[in-house]
């Protein structure tokens, strides 16, 4: 791969990207933060990154593909057990599930 | 604007957890850029400019798999997509009457799942007029560390194990979680990511490729409609 090509792809990549943001923001123009559409679209985005979330844990990949299936589920119950047995503690439980994934990966 | 207390305000929210929970997948990124070949600039583009890490890693493979530039622009509409939402609605939230369109359309840039959660976990206690600059505080901060951790990542993935490599990579995920069931006040916002999810799961084995976004949106416009009275009696 040449170095031109890689640069030509970030751009692809770039307007990739920006061209969801931007027609995001020309979408919302009419939009008020009272409409039925506003909770509608709310209601859509939570369920987009509920569906990243599952598909991330459960069909991953690149580097976390490499690891087992057991790892990644039992690591997200982690988390959630601490979060709500420690008062809501987002870092305790988002630090305790990665140190215990890290280890599963390295043990198991 | 980079002076008012607002954005000031957004800057400090972002330091700390959502700076680490996206600074260590970009980390990660940026360790997986040295090992596939990339150049460290070529590194510092891809955060600067796209700020979309399942598209960026998206790219990467596709290059790596040997995609053309219109395969490597569908793939990455495509994974990203999920912004155009999130776009859509975060927009009314922090625009107002002081705030030209330019500016509205430059600061869409900073919108990322990180920025979305934290930005609606305050908005309600923000006055309007600040909401913008609070926005390009938290979002602009969040994009800046994104960059800084993809070069740190880049230089320092020979002095890092795998395995710490890996936990890195777990952190944002667990991070999205537990922000999604913190949000989890309203019954559509419980259905429509109960929904997400299972709908996610089931669909993957028909259409992986656009099994995120029909999903969400299949669960979204659900959620929504069994429990759009509940909004109404707020």
């Amino acid at each position: 791969m040449s170095s031109q090509f890689i640069y030509l792809s970030i751009l692809a990549a770039s307007l990739g990207t920006y061209f969801c943001r931007a027609f995001g923001v020309y979408s919302a123009r009419n939009i008020s933060t009272d409409s039925p559409v506003f909770h509608w679209i709310k209601c859509v985005s939570i369920g987009v990154i509920s569906a990243v979330i599952a598909r991330i844990i459960l069909f991953p990949e690149g580097i976390l593909g490499e690891a087992t299936s057991f790892s990644r589920i039992s690591c997200t119950i982690i988390a959630l057990v601490i979060y709500f047995s420690f008062k809501k503690n987002v870092l305790l439980a988002v630090i305790v599930s990665a140190i215990s994934f890290a280890l599963v990966n390295h043990y198991i | 604007m980079f002076s008012s207390q607002p954005f000031k305000d957004g800057v400090k929210h972002a330091i700390g957890v959502p700076a680490l929970g996206l600074g260590s997948s970009m980390f990660a990124f940026g360790a997986f850029l040295n090992s596939a070949g990339f150049d460290i600039f070529q590194s510092f583009c891809s955060t600067f400019f796209t700020f979309a890490l399942p598209g960026q890693f998206v790219m990467a493979e596709t290059i790596l798999a040997g995609g053309s530039l219109l395969n490597i622009f569908l793939a990455v509409l495509l994974t990203n997509g999920r912004l155009y939402p999130m776009t859509v609605n975060i927009t009314p939230v922090i625009r107002n009457q002081n705030v030209s369109k330019w500016k509205q359309y430059l600061t869409s840039h900073f919108i990322a799942v990180t920025s979305w959660f934290n930005m609606f976990a305050v908005h309600q206690n923000i006055k309007q007029e600040d909401k913008f600059d609070y926005f390009v505080g938290l979002g602009g901060f969040l994009w800046a560390n994104s960059v800084v951790c993809t070069i740190a990542g880049y230089l320092f993935s020979n002095v890092v194990s795998h395995e710490i490599l890996v936990g890195m990579v777990f952190i944002n995920p667990m991070y999205f979680l537990i922000m999604t069931v913190s949000n989890l006040k309203e019954k559509m916002m419980i259905c429509s990511v109960l929904l997400g999810a299972s709908l996610s799961i089931i669909l993957n084995s028909f259409i992986p490729g656009w099994s995120v976004l029909v999903a969400g949106i299949l669960a979204g416009s659900i959620g929504y409609i069994l429990f759009k009275k509940e909004i109404v009696h707020e």
